[in-house]
């Protein structure tokens, strides 16, 4: 295979920091090739360089053996280099058409030909099983369609190289199949893929080749038939990694949380519950799978006490919960990891400091008079205390949160609610975006809570991580509960069957 | 009362109504395109003051309207210009930046009026543009003297509206430049310039609302007077929200305003013994109520207001 992109000694620097350092990497014509590395290891830089978004500081790239220089996005497009980002770049309140052509120069019209246009897109669209609706606009349209979009949008454009960042996070794995369905149909076109993920498994089927970075360096390529899941995790992580395996409990202790035949806008199936019953004990993991999107943030908010139910009782370590405050659910000792954690979970401008003690402002160890006026010594000494503890790796307790990595922010939120001993824990999505290192200090966290008598409601769309953590497994399917499994020797195919739907 | 009832009284008050809409129509639009941009300016008031003067002056110089207002058109440009590199380039806050237009500009506009006629203590009369009757459609009875007997200048901004949505509808570069205001970074990787779209929409705001204050000089009254323009900056600017940010309900918008406005002066005519100041809260109030009851669902451009890094981590 000819070799289509190669970049040498690519370096890029922010003020002081080497965000990539020398790096090299080589794709060629026709193939999937990884990039693998933690969070913060530089693969979007080294990307974003890649699509001209970024400058490198110094470094080469070549495209077909000729030297090029990507001083634009518009001369990446140009160049046929395409990019499907993690986060969409699609303009919502546009129709799935006018995001394909958004800033095409395929033909030197004024006007927008729609029905030239949509009878390019739909031939596109046959050729590689890229399956969407013109007319609809963004919003209402699923995740996986959205993608289509942007991959969609990045063919129209003529792309032969397409970098694909962590296409899977929000799929289901149905959806994520069909992903690869069509990945392969593009290297088939001996069109070139770079897929950037963290999930073992993904990398491990789809890849030509995988390259690995870590610290913004290059590690090494492999090819995928001379590796294996340890090995590229320990290259990745830099060390030996023990690979987890949780010990499960059959718990017998009081319940804490009860929910009896709850439901919250039952109309609704993606966003409401409908008769949920369910009970999380002391001690004891209760793992909630599911699709994301069927009521799980519901579930997460009543538990939390931030949504009242319309019908049905809550109990709260066996009293009723009448009053639906997440203020009293605190002094209840509940605490709460929520799902989107710069929108709910931290508050971005404020310092490390500041966010470690948001919930304890009134506390008479960190004010005077109910929070009347701060005792900043205090609240100085302990956040210290918490960034050590919780091995926060930021430049100062004084950097504002928003600029830490997702991992170090999942620590903060962490550090917060597991100081003061809770009695129930709400984890939402946990791990979600987050490397493997970080990923297991969650865990390791989660689990040491648990053996400590904490009762944890653990939601999540990553079915590996229920399975891995769970003592029980409940799954939901549009606001219902589809069954309850053991924890221990889980029935995998039973609750895969759960999660679509089908099932007892 | 009875003179409500008058077909001459309301004929009067419509075609009061589209003019006193003109000069709102223009800004309205103007900040239509700067917010589509993701600009919220609320520096109209200012930008049109300086407009207003230097239209004036110029016209009143060269004794030529046409050029007057072209001399607006490019003042406004000149003034906003200030406004788009502060914004863009230096990504500070849009809403201070307006503000300091709207302080700073008013203040240089009477600046150059006092300088330029320091010897005179009457009000200078300047040139006004003269009516353009469209052939045959003119005589048609009420519509005729309506809609066809106006100065070209009216027809521009009436005009303007269609152009302006299709613009934004039917072409590509329409497209590119609302997907700036929506999801600038989107727009960047799809190879679009960002930073040069944001500028022609300063630049397309800055002409618009030059003219828009021009039009109160050369148009409406032929003399400059401090405090011209009135608030009619922000009246457009509720305008743009009221419209939904599109040209047809912008639109719709002016002409309730210019509506009000034209009202309330027929009132003070027919009820002399009312305070005149009651009446002229009109178009305010109404701004007021409109925007309380249409302001409140927020829609427009997603990344309205906000500054765009390019190169942020």
């Amino acid at each position: 295979m000819k070799e289509l992109l190669r970049m040498e000694q690519i370096t890029k620097q922010f003020g002081n920091v080497y965000a990539n350092r020398n790096i090299n990497l080589s794709v060629k014509e026709g193939e999937v090739h990884t990039l693998l590395g933690e969070n913060g290891a530089g693969k979007s830089t080294l990307m974003n360089i890649l699509i001209g978004l970024y400058q490198p500081t110094a470094g080469t790239i070549y495209l077909h053996g000729e030297k090029v220089k990507i001083d634009s996005p518009k001369a990446a497009v140009k160049m046929g280099v395409g990019m499907v980002h993690q986060h969409f770049m699609l303009v919502e309140a546009m129709t799935v058409l006018e995001n394909i052509i958004l800033g095409s120069r395929k033909d030197s019209s004024v006007f927008i030909k729609k029905d030239q246009v949509r009878k390019e897109i739909l031939a596109l669209s046959e050729k590689y099983g890229l399956d969407v609706e013109l007319d609809k606009q963004i919003t209402e349209i699923s995740v996986g369609a959205q993608q289509r979009v942007e991959i969609l949008k990045a063919l129209y454009r003529g792309a032969e190289l397409l970098i694909l960042d962590e296409p899977t996070a929000a799929l289901t794995d149905i959806e994520a199949e069909g992903l690869f369905a069509i990945i392969r149909k593009l290297t088939g076109e001996q069109k070139s893929v770079i897929f950037i993920s963290h999930k073992m498994r993904e990398v491990l089927s789809i890849s030509d080749r995988i390259t690995i970075l870590r610290a913004g360096e290059t590690v090494t390529t492999l090819n995928k038939e001379d590796t294996d899941g340890t090995q590229l995790a320990n290259l990745m992580i830099g060390r030996e990694m023990v690979p987890s395996n949780y010990k499960k409990v059959t718990a017998t202790g009081d319940e804490v949380l009860s929910f009896q035949n709850i439901s919250y806008q039952k109309q609704h199936k993606h966003s409401g519950l409908n008769e949920v019953s369910l009970t999380v004990r002391k001690g004891e993991i209760l793992g909630i799978a599911g699709v994301d999107g069927n009521g799980q943030s519901q579930l997460a908010q009543l538990a939390a006490g931030i949504i009242a139910p319309e019908e049905g009782t809550v109990l709260l370590k066996t009293s009723r919960v009448s009053r639906f405050a997440p203020n009293g659910f605190i002094l209840s000792h509940v605490s709460h990891v929520p799902e989107d954690r710069n929108k709910m979970g931290l508050i971005g401008n404020m310092t490390v400091r500041e966010n470690l003690i948001l919930k304890a402002t009134e506390e008479a160890r960190f004010s005077y008079g109910h929070g009347a006026l701060l005792k900043n010594k205090a609240i100085t000494k302990f956040a210290l205390e918490m960034q050590s503890k919780n091995d926060i790796r930021c430049a100062s307790i004084e950097q504002e949160v928003r600029n830490l990595s997702g991992g170090n922010q999942q620590k903060v939120i962490l550090a917060r609610e597991m100081e003061n001993d809770p009695e129930l824990l709400i984890a939402v999505h946990p791990t979600r975006g987050l490397d493997i290192g970080a990923a297991r200090y969650v865990h390791d966290t989660m689990v040491a809570a648990r053996d400590q008598g904490c009762a944890i409601l653990l939601i999540s769309a990553d079915f590996d991580e229920i399975l891995n953590l769970s003592d029980r497994i409940l799954v939901m399917f549009e606001g219902q509960v589809m069954g309850t499994y053991s924890g221990i020797n889980p029935p995998i195919e039973q609750i895969s069957l759960a999660m679509a739907g089908k099932g007892n | 009362m009875d003179a409500f009832f008058n077909i001459n009284f309301l004929t009067e008050l419509l075609l009061s109504t589209i003019r006193m809409a003109t000069p709102i129509l223009f800004v309205a639009l103007a900040e239509t395109y700067s917010e589509r941009a993701g600009l919220v300016n609320i520096g109209l008031d200012g930008i049109m003051s300086f407009g207003a003067l230097i239209g004036f002056l110029i016209g009143y110089k060269t004794g030529s309207p046409t050029v007057g207002i072209l001399a607006g058109a490019l003042s406004g440009i000149a003034i906003n210009m200030v406004y788009a590199f502060c914004t863009i380039h230096l990504c500070a806050p849009q809403i201070v930046y307006g503000m300091a237009i709207n302080i700073f500009a008013p203040a240089l506009a009477s600046f150059i009026y006092r300088l330029s006629f320091s010897d005179t203590s009457t009000l200078i009369q300047g040139v006004s543009m003269k009516a353009l009757p469209i052939p045959v459609l003119s005589s048609i009875p009420v519509l005729g003297p309506l809609f066809f007997n106006h100065i070209p200048l009216v027809y521009f901004a009436y005009l303007l509206v269609p152009a302006t949505a299709v613009f934004f509808n039917r072409t590509k570069a329409g497209l590119n430049f609302k997907a700036v205001g929506e999801f600038p970074k989107a727009a960047e990787t799809l190879g679009i310039n960002v930073i040069f779209q944001k500028y022609l929409a300063c630049i397309i705001c800055g002409a618009l609302a030059g003219v828009g204050g021009a039009y109160l000089t050369i148009c409406y009254t032929s003399t400059y007077s401090e405090g011209i323009v009135a608030g009619r900056g922000f009246i457009a600017l509720s305008a743009v929200i009221f419209g939904r940010w599109m040209p047809s309900g912008v639109l719709l918008a002016c002409l309730l305003f210019g509506f009000c406005d034209a009202l309330q002066i027929r009132l003070q005519l027919l009820s002399p013994s009312t305070p005149y100041q009651l009446l002229q809260m009109i178009p305010y109030l109404c701004t007021l109520f409109v925007l309380a009851f249409f302001g409140i669902r927020k829609s427009g451009p997603k990344a309205n207001g906000q500054p765009y890094y390019r190169e942020e981590r």
